[in-house]
């Protein structure tokens, strides 16, 4: 028998990121005994080294817990209060005391959400899978950017809202100011706000009953066959593919023939498991394999060999009797940050990393990524290597620190880049670069006869006289700051090229600034100068609402007279000889002296618009070498260049990893 | 009978390297380290005491044993160099050096060092500690070479180096080495003082000259770890020369040097032709010697070691000292270590040997990549191929250790 589906919520926690969201997800397991208080110490739910580093949740994972409520009840018992329903097998099994004592029998699927900006996409498909969601806010931080982006996220997808004020524990808690600022911001009713401190497992009895009381059952079905949403994937080694989906009509169960709608591919579902969040296979009670029914949250494995054979959004039916129309829900991720990896050089010039171990390690990671894309690249300067696009800067970020912890690689990396729309004359143009080899780019789409290419990398430039207008991608940007500091991020934003566009009241101390900005302007360091003009308290979310045309221009940076496309950028031409001076001053601070001199100059085709030059080292001679100085001498020696950065060697020229970056150098 | 001495490794006693070298036929080059000082200087890194009477009768007895069971060990060969250095030799009293130099006499065939003998035997002395009566003990034990530690003529940087003597002193003590019949003298002279102007250094170089001897060292100053020097720069009590300072004073040195007669042989050493330090080639060309005293490293037939540091641990013992850093022979290490040290030497390599080892040793590949640096060097005027041997340019020693680390990186597989 199917779990009744009128009693099964599925719901998912969205916060700003440090809002206490993981801790209450743990808080609410142990609550609901799926965990004792010792496993509860560690966030549970995050489980890539990674995201427990760097304290952010990368992956969405869906756990089912179960649960008593009293229809109407405010405040539920704590299953932990009397006795563990769960056995060893995981099923729930009916314990002490009956319905009329307790309540009746509630599953709870929650389904964790990645928190930080980069990750909207992954939000809001997990938004999906969901008919309710908790609204946390740190009781002392208030509403932040990121609250806001997600609250939007939800009541866009329909979902009913259970604000939560979190962290009440806390000395600086203002509880009721915050729920009056999500009044003011989000218009969520400040006397519907539940009072929680996650730590001390406040307010969870109410937050619980809540939860079933609020949230509503999933939907009925509305045809008879099987249809489930692909909610997330995960690669495991062992396993092949883990696909998370959420079902919505009919069942599946172990040795259903599954059909995937959108790509029309069938596999064998060999397990079915939920996460408890131990992974449990279900069941039924003779030890048999279960059917999981509407309503219900899980995860199937299918001897599914790669990511890129499940697409996240996709419908799952049954092969036999398969359902016609896909759910809603497919859209695919949109990568707004480019850069390219080389392998990096090692000592003589030879490669620390063969193009091939990068190539390995590249398409391992995206078996367990599948939101980042790559194509091999080659740079006259940099040689091989690949291209890739990112969802944000942090993703970016993470990417190449699996790289290299996961893959074992050594990589350069170059500054990233946003993708352009450069309208170009006539609806064919020439995409192949002037020494052969064709550009990675692509015609999106054709205007007036006119060809619209995306391109990603300032090297692919079409030649000027063929450009009609270069246009970028323009963000919508909402900074939530302290009422003090409005008049300098004002500056910021318009020094960014910003256009001002509304001012919220958010509470006596704070308010809501809205900018449209090109993303180029913050994919770098917006966000640290915002943290460090409001003393750490201004946060800002942002989304891409378009292209805009305006006059920009490439500028080519020149190492020891040959152009480094690496490091070409694209700029205003406004502030093209700020930033060309400040870029190549950087340069100058950051490639080391070598044996001759080594000019640099920035470009805006012919024209150069800034110069300078390193020095050549001339002396590294140690004045004594006796008998007893031999060894230790040489050792010296030996060791002189290993203690070095990472480098790629362009030419004769070794330029680190850091010089990379100093593109992103907006020269303020 | 032989002292069966041995070193510990891991409470495993392993026996001296001289025990595994076998027998040492071409060990022709003696150095007895010396570590005494009246004062620690403050750019010095090498083992000192500031113990002038305590402890040195315990040390010569001890070196005398030492001496001994080197003898027995190497089959008593004929030296042709000898250099005591430390540390101050000419802080050691008049009977111990009389002491000494018999032992020496004893134990080695000493037969080079007849007048007119053709061998070298080099004392380092201070100036203020050189009186007549040490000179004659000196001169009548076989010592046919004195190396003065002058560092400056001026009281002001000799002040900052720590040094006590009085620039006059240099002469004095030079004057008085002639005067006994020690006919070949040394000045070492540290250039890039802290607050040392070019002019300064040519007066320094000038008054050397003036001084007509026939070899002199002069060295850039080097902060070396954990020296009294390092730490008051690290402290900000005054700043180190800067780089075109240092490259100045290396090319007025060598100026001042041609001008009087003195080639360069070796990056900061100085000689009229014949008068080169033979001890010191020895070094520079590999070939061997054996070593007594406390932290004394000695090289024989591949082996490399260095005898234990601290006076105490060395005078416990007796016979051939314990040893530490004792490096077996590898034939890819004792290459690296010729090109490091060759190329130092005006003579510079000989390339096709070179070339050649490397081949066998790290495989056809690294004679290639030899070939690259070596080129690219020579691309940059820093070396030249003369009569097949690398020889580096006056710009080229500047950069010594970076071509000497890239030639050494070549070898790797």
């Amino acid at each position: 028998m199917p779990f009744d589906r009128r009693r099964i919520r599925n719901f998912s926690i969205v916060a700003h990121v440090d809002h206490g969201k993981s801790t209450l997800a743990d808080r609410l397991l142990q609550a609901t005994n799926a965990v004792s208080a010792r496993e509860a110490k560690e966030q549970i739910l995050d489980s890539m080294d990674i995201e427990r580093e760097r304290g952010i949740t990368i992956k969405a994972s869906a756990v089912t817990v179960f649960h008593r409520h009293k229809p109407g009840a405010k405040a539920d018992e704590l299953e932990l209060d009397y006795e563990a329903p769960v056995d060893e097998a995981g099923h729930h099994r009916v314990a002490k005391g009956t319905a009329a004592e307790h309540g009746e029998l509630y599953m709870l699927n929650f389904i964790d959400t990645p928190g930080h900006v980069d990750f909207n996409y992954e939000v809001s498909r997990a938004l999906k899978a969901c008919e309710g969601a908790i609204l946390v806010v740190d009781a002392t931080q208030g509403v932040q950017a990121q609250t806001v982006v997600n609250a939007y996220l939800a009541i866009n997808e329909n979902l009913v809202i259970v604000p939560v004020v979190n962290k009440i524990d806390l000395p600086s808690a203002r509880p009721e100011e915050v729920a009056m600022e999500l009044e003011q911001v989000l218009g969520i009713d400040a006397t519907s706000c539940i009072y929680v401190s996650a730590k001390t497992g406040q307010g969870i009895p109410e937050l619980l009953a809540a939860i079933c009381d609020q949230f509503p059952p999933p939907r009925e079905p509305k045809i008879t066959q099987t249809r489930a949403l692909i909610f997330d994937a995960q690669y495991d080694d062992h396993r092949g593919v883990i696909v998370y989906f959420r079902l919505f009509e009919g069942s599946l169960r172990v040795g259903d023939r599954i059909r995937m709608i959108g790509t029309g591919r069938t596999f064998n579902v060999t397990d079915i498991f939920k996460y408890t969040p131990k992974p449990q296979r279900v069941l039924d009670e003779h030890g048999k394999p279960a059917p999981v029914g509407p309503g219900e949250t899980g995860a199937l494995v299918a001897a599914i060999r790669t990511l890129a054979d499940v697409r996240v959004g996709d419908t799952i039916t049954l092969d036999t009797d398969p359902a016609t129309e896909p759910l809603p829900g497919y859209q695919p991720p949109r990568q707004m940050v480019f850069c390219d990896f080389y392998p990096a050089t090692g000592e003589e010039g030879e490669q620390s990393t063969s193009f091939e171990e990068l190539r390995e390690a590249i398409g391992k990671l995206s078996l367990n990524d599948s939101s980042f894309t790559f194509q091999p690249v080659h740079s006259d300067a940099l040689g091989f290597g690949f291209r890739c696009g990112f969802l944000g800067l942090l993703h970016m970020d993470i990417i190449q620190e699996r790289l290299e912890r996961e893959g074992g690689v050594e990589v350069v990396q170059t500054a990233p880049t946003v993708s352009y729309e450069v309208q170009v004359r006539g609806d064919k143009p020439d995409l192949h670069k002037e020494g052969g080899g064709q550009k990675s780019i692509e015609i999106v789409r054709v205007e007036n006869g006119n060809a619209v290419l995306e391109v990603h990398n300032p090297a692919d430039l079409p030649n000027p006289s063929n450009i009609i207008e270069i246009r970028e991608p323009i963000c919508r940007v909402d900074i939530m700051l302290p009422k003090g500091d409005i008049g300098p991020i004002m500056k910021l934003c318009l020094d960014r090229r910003g256009v001002y566009k509304q001012q919220t009241f958010v509470s006596e101390a704070r308010d809501m600034l809205s900018f449209d900005l090109p993303l180029a302007e913050i994919i770098y360091d917006f966000y640290d100068k915002l943290k460090g003009m409001t003393a750490g308290y201004g946060t800002m979310d942002y989304e891409v609402t378009g292209y805009k045309a305006d006059d920009l221009v490439k500028m080519d940076i020149l190492v020891n007279g040959d152009p480094v496309e690496a490091l070409s950028v694209i700029v205003h031409r406004s502030k093209a000889e700020q930033r060309g001076r400040a870029l190549i001053a950087r340069l100058k601070e950051q490639i080391p002296k070598h044996q001759f001199e080594i000019p640099l100059q920035a470009a805006i085709g012919s024209r150069v618009i800034a110069r300078e030059t390193i020095k050549a080292f001339r002396k590294n001679v140690l004045a004594k070498c006796y008998g007893g100085d031999v060894s230790r001498k040489r050792k010296l020696l030996e060791k002189q260049k290993e203690g070095k950065k990472r480098m790629k060697a362009v030419g004769s020229v070794n330029i680190p990893q850091e010089a990379f970056m100093a593109v992103l150098d907006q020269g303020e | 009978m032989m002292q069966r001495t041995a070193i510990s490794v891991l409470g495993q006693r392993a026996p001296h390297p001289l025990r595994k070298a076998g027998p040492a036929a071409a060990v022709r080059s003696l150095y007895i380290h010396v570590p005494f000082c009246a004062h620690k200087c403050h750019y010095c890194d090498f083992y000192s005491l500031v113990d002038t009477q305590d402890r040195q009768e315990a040390f010569v007895s001890r070196l005398c044993s030492e001496l001994e069971a080197l003898s027995e060990a190497t089959g008593a060969p004929g030296l042709e160099t000898i250099f005591i250095g430390g540390g101050t030799p000419s802080l050691l009293g008049v009977p111990l050096w009389r002491r000494l130099l018999s032992e020496l006499e004893r134990r080695f065939d000493l037969w080079a060092m007849r007048p007119g003998g053709g061998g070298e035997f080099t004392v380092e002395c201070n100036p203020e500690s050189v009186t007549r009566e040490l000179l004659d003990v000196l001169v009548a034990g076989g010592v046919s070479r004195v190396s003065m530690g002058a560092q400056s003529f001026n009281r002001r940087h000799l002040a900052t180096l720590e040094r006590r003597h009085d620039p006059a002193e240099v002469s004095r003590a030079i004057d008085a080495a002639r005067a006994v019949g020690i006919r070949r003298q040394s000045i070492d002279l540290i250039s890039s003082i802290p607050g040392q102007t070019v002019s300064e250094l040519r007066e320094d170089l000038s008054a050397a000259v003036g001084l007509g001897t026939s070899h002199l060292s002069c060295y850039t100053l080097t902060y070396e770890p954990r020296t009294a020097m390092t730490a008051r720069l690290e402290r900000g009590e005054f700043a180190r020369a800067d780089e075109e300072t240092e490259i100045e004073m290396f090319e007025v040195t060598l100026g001042a040097m041609r001008a009087a007669g003195l080639e360069r042989y070796e990056v900061s050493n100085f000689a009229r032709p014949g008068q080169e330090c033979r001890h010191n080639l020895a070094y520079w060309r590999q070939e061997e010697w054996l070593a007594a005293g406390p932290s004394a490293s000695g090289h024989v037939a591949g082996h490399r070691w260095k005898n234990v540091p601290r006076l105490d641990d060395y005078l416990a013992g007796a016979g051939l000292p314990e040893v530490v850093d004792h490096e077996p022979p590898d034939a890819r290490r004792a290459l690296a270590e010729r090109i490091m040290t060759g190329l130092r030497l005006a003579e510079g390599l000989a390339w096709e040997w070179v070339r050649g080892r490397a081949a066998e040793v790290c495989g056809a590949a690294s004679a290639a990549r030899l070939d690259r640096v070596a080129g690219a060097a020579m691309e940059r005027e820093q070396a030249t191929i003369v009569g097949g041997r690398l020889r580096l340019t006056d710009a080229g020693f500047l950069l010594a250790d970076t071509i000497a680390a890239d030639l050494m990186r070549a070898l790797r597989a």
